[in-house]
C-alpha cells in the first residue's frame, strides 16, 4: 500500500512537469506544409475516376509488398503470408483461369475495378 | 462466455520481466458475484520520448469486475488494464500497447461487437474518449459551462455503450503507458501508415488473444483519430480481417482540404467552417441573419458557404480580390464578426475569428462556445476549452487507473507526447495525408462496411461542413451516415448531445451488424 502511495505521489509530480498539450489534430511542421502546399497547386482532392485510382494505388502497393518474388503474381499462401489475406480469402473467386496464382488484373477484375486505361483517360 | 483471462503472463517470444507483481484480491472496483479481482503493478518505466525503446515488456493485466444499470439493466462487466505486444507477420514484437478493455459478462462471442477507440494528436493518449465517451464510467464536466472544479465527478454512465458492445481503449505508440519494443523505438512508428500498421498488429493480436476473431469488429476515432482509423480499416480489410463499421467523430480526412492546420500565409478554401463560425456567432446572439444552430439556420448558412463564399474566398485567395460589400455583410449577419475582421482576412481562419468575435474575449478551440478574458487564467494557453477539461482528465486518469482499474505504474501517462513534432505524414504519395482514398479502397474490399460521422456544431478545429464536403468525394450511394450536433471537438462532453449519439450509434451498430 505504501509502494502504491509513493507511485501515485511520483506520478503525479511527474505529470505536473508535462508540457502544454500539443493541438488534435495539430499543425503539421512547416517543411512538411510547404511541400504540401506545392503539391496541391497541380493535384486537387481526387474524385471519381481520380480518387479510384488513388484508392487503387494503396491496394497496389499492398500487392507489390506481398509479392517478394516480384513475379507481378500471387499464389493463396503468398498472399497470406504477406498481408493480403483478403486476396487469400477470396482466392478462388479471383482466380478464374484456375492457375494458382493471381495477378493485380485479376484482382481488379474481381472488385470490377474500371480498367486502368479508361481511369486514366477520365483523370484528364 | 467470452474468455477473459486473469493474469497474462507474455508470449514466451517477449522477454517478459515481471520485477514487481503484486497480486491483491480486489484491486479497488469492486467485485461481483464472488469473482476476484487482481490487481497489478508495473514495474516498468514507459517512455513517450521518440529515442524510448522497451526493453523488457509485459503482458500483465489489472482485472476487475464491475457492474453497471443501463435503462433498468444491470450489466455485470469486467475491466482488463494493461499490455499487449502488436506483433509483425514474422512474429516480431514491435510495441507493447496499454489498452483499457471493457467487456460484458457472459454474452456470446461470435455475436457481441468489440470496438476499439483511438484518440489522435497525433502523440494524445486515448483519455478523452476513455474518460468521456461512451465507457461504462465518465467524467462530468458540466461543458459549455466551466463551473465544475477538478476533480471532475466519476459517475456511472447512462449513455455506455457497454450494452452495445464490448470497448477497448487503445495508446497509440508513444502516448499514454504504450511504448516501441526494441530494437524499435517510437519514433519507428511515429508516421501515418506506420502508425496505422502497428495497430492493425495490435487489434488482430488483441483479437486472437482473446478469442474474439469471430465478433463484429468496429473502430472508433477521434480528431487524428480519424485519420487514423480509415488507414487502419484499409490495411486490416487487406489483412483479411472483416470491419464491420468505422465511427469518424470530429474528423479530419484530409490534412490538405482542413484550412486549420494551415499556417502562415493562406492558401486554403475556409469555407467549409463558415457554419461553425456561424454557429458560434449565433450562441454569444451575435448573429443576426440566424438565431440559433438549428437544423433551418445551418442549412441557411451552409448554402450560402456553398454557393457564395466559397468562390469569393477562392477569388481573394487567388487574387487579394474582396466581393461586393453586400457579401461582407452577409457574412458579419450570419457570425456576427465585424466587416473590418473579414476585409483584413476574408478567408477567414479560426484563430482570427475566434480572437475577433468577441473584444478581449479568446474562445475555445475545442468549442468555441467556452469563452475566457484575455489574461484571465483560462486563457493562458489560449485555449479556454481545452484548458478548461485538461486538469480534470489528466487528474482523473491518475486516480482511476490504479483505483478503479487496479493498475499501477511509477510511469507517467503521457497525456500529449511530441510525436506531431518528428511525425512522418506523408501518406498515399502526398506530402499530408488524404484518407479518403483509404476508406474507398476498405469499401472496394468490402462493400458491407458502414461508415458513421459525427461532429459537433461549435467545433472549430474539425467543423462539421468541412467533413460533409470531404465526404461527398466518395460516390453516391457510399454507405455513409452523418449526424452533428451542439457541442465541440469532444461532443460527448456535452449532456444534451450524449444521448443523441448513443441512440445514433445504437441504430448505427443495429444496421452494421445486420441484427433486427
Amino acid at each position: 500500500m505504501r509502494t502504491t502511495t509513493l507511485f501515485a505521489t511520483l506520478w503525479a509530480v511527474a505529470t505536473l512537469a508535462q508540457a502544454a498539450p500539443h493541438l488534435d489534430p495539430g499543425a503539421p511542421p512547416p517543411a512538411t506544409q510547404q511541400a504540401a502546399r506545392a503539391e496541391n497547386r497541380t493535384r486537387p482532392a481526387s474524385v471519381g475516376a481520380t480518387l479510384q485510382s488513388d484508392a487503387e494505388r494503396h491496394l497496389r502497393a499492398s500487392f507489390d509488398a506481398a509479392d517478394t518474388a516480384h513475379s507481378g503474381m500471387l499464389s493463396r499462401e503468398e498472399a497470406q503470408a504477406g498481408g493480403f489475406g483478403w486476396i487469400a480469402n477470396h482466392f478462388d473467386a479471383i482466380d478464374t483461369r484456375h492457375v494458382g496464382r493471381v495477378s493485380f488484373d485479376d484482382v481488379r477484375r474481381y472488385l470490377k475495378l474500371p480498367d486502368a486505361a479508361a481511369s486514366a483517360a477520365t483523370a484528364k | 462466455m467470452i474468455p477473459t483471462p486473469p493474469v497474462r503472463r507474455g508470449a514466451r517470444l517477449l522477454a517478459a520481466v515481471v520485477a514487481a507483481t503484486v497480486v491483491t484480491a480486489c484491486g479497488g472496483g469492486g467485485s461481483d458475484g464472488g469473482v476476484t479481482s487482481t490487481a497489478y503493478v508495473d514495474a516498468n518505466h514507459y517512455s513517450a520520448a521518440a529515442s524510448a525503446s522497451l526493453t523488457t515488456p509485459n503482458e500483465n493485466t489489472a482485472v476487475t469486475h464491475h457492474s453497471v444499470t443501463l435503462a433498468g439493466t444491470a450489466i455485470a462487466y469486467t475491466a482488463t488494464a494493461g499490455h499487449l505486444a502488436a506483433l509483425s507477420s514474422s512474429q516480431a514484437a514491435e510495441a507493447s500497447i496499454f489498452y483499457v478493455a471493457y467487456t460484458a459478462d457472459g454474452a456470446a462471442a461470435a455475436a457481441r461487437p468489440v470496438t476499439f477507440f483511438f484518440n489522435g494528436g497525433p502523440g494524445s493518449a486515448t483519455v478523452w474518449l476513455h474518460l468521456g465517451s461512451f465507457a461504462p464510467k465518465r467524467l462530468v464536466t458540466g461543458v459549455p459551462a466551466t463551473t465544475q472544479s477538478v476533480p471532475f465527478p466519476y459517475v456511472d454512465n447512462a449513455e455506455s455503450l457497454i450494452d452495445t458492445s464490448d470497448l477497448v481503449f487503445v495508446d497509440a505508440v508513444g502516448t499514454g503507458l504504450s511504448e516501441a519494443i526494441a530494437p524499435n523505438t517510437n519514433q519507428t512508428w511515429w508516421g501515418v501508415d506506420q502508425d496505422a500498421g502497428v495497430l492493425r498488429d495490435f487489434v488482430q493480436r488483441w483479437l486472437t488473444v482473446n478469442g474474439r476473431t469471430a465478433s463484429p469488429l468496429f473502430l472508433y476515432g477521434e480528431s487524428y483519430g480519424t485519420t487514423r482509423v480509415p488507414v487502419l480499416t484499409r490495411l486490416l480489410e487487406t489483412a483479411g480481417r472483416r470491419v464491420n463499421g468505422v465511427v469518424e467523430m470530429s474528423s479530419i480526412l484530409d490534412y490538405n482540404s482542413n484550412c486549420s492546420v494551415e499556417g502562415g500565409t493562406p492558401t486554403v478554401n475556409c469555407a467549409g467552417f463558415l457554419p461553425s463560425y456561424s454557429a458560434v456567432g449565433a450562441w454569444y446572439d451575435l448573429a443576426t441573419a440566424v438565431t440559433s444552430d438549428s437544423d433551418a439556420d445551418i442549412a441557411t448558412v451552409t448554402r450560402y458557404a456553398d454557393s457564395t463564399y466559397a468562390p469569393d474566398a477562392a477569388t481573394w485567395l487567388a487574387s487579394g480580390t474582396l466581393p461586393p460589400a453586400d457579401h461582407v455583410a452577409a457574412l458579419t449577419s450570419f457570425t456576427g464578426l465585424s466587416t473590418a475582421t473579414w476585409d483584413q482576412r476574408f478567408d477567414m481562419d479560426y484563430d482570427t475569428f475566434r480572437h475577433h468575435l468577441i473584444a478581449n474575449s479568446t474562445l475555445g478551440v475545442y468549442d468555441g462556445r467556452v469563452s475566457a478574458l484575455v489574461g484571465s487564467p483560462l486563457d493562458a494557453a489560449d485555449d479556454p476549452s481545452n484548458s478548461f477539461v485538461e486538469p480534470g482528465f489528466t487528474a482523473a486518469i491518475q486516480t482511476v487507473l490504479p483505483g478503479e482499474l487496479g493498475f499501477t505504474t511509477p510511469s507517467t501517462y503521457v497525456l500529449s507526447s511530441d510525436a506531431i513534432d518528428t511525425w512522418d505524414f506523408s501518406h498515399g504519395g502526398r506530402a499530408m495525408p488524404d484518407v479518403v482514398p483509404d476508406l474507398s479502397a476498405a469499401l472496394s474490399l468490402d462493400p458491407s462496411l458502414k461508415i458513421l460521422f459525427l461532429g459537433g456544431h461549435h467545433d472549430l478545429i474539425t467543423p462539421f461542413h468541412q467533413t460533409e464536403l470531404d465526404v461527398a468525394r466518395l460516390p453516391a450511394g457510399a454507405p455513409v451516415t452523418l449526424h452533428f450536433h451542439p457541442g465541440g471537438h469532444m461532443l460527448y462532453l456535452d449532456d444534451g448531445s450524449r444521448p443523441l449519439m448513443k441512440a445514433e450509434l445504437a441504430a448505427f451498430y443495429a444496421a452494421a451488424t445486420g441484427a433486427p
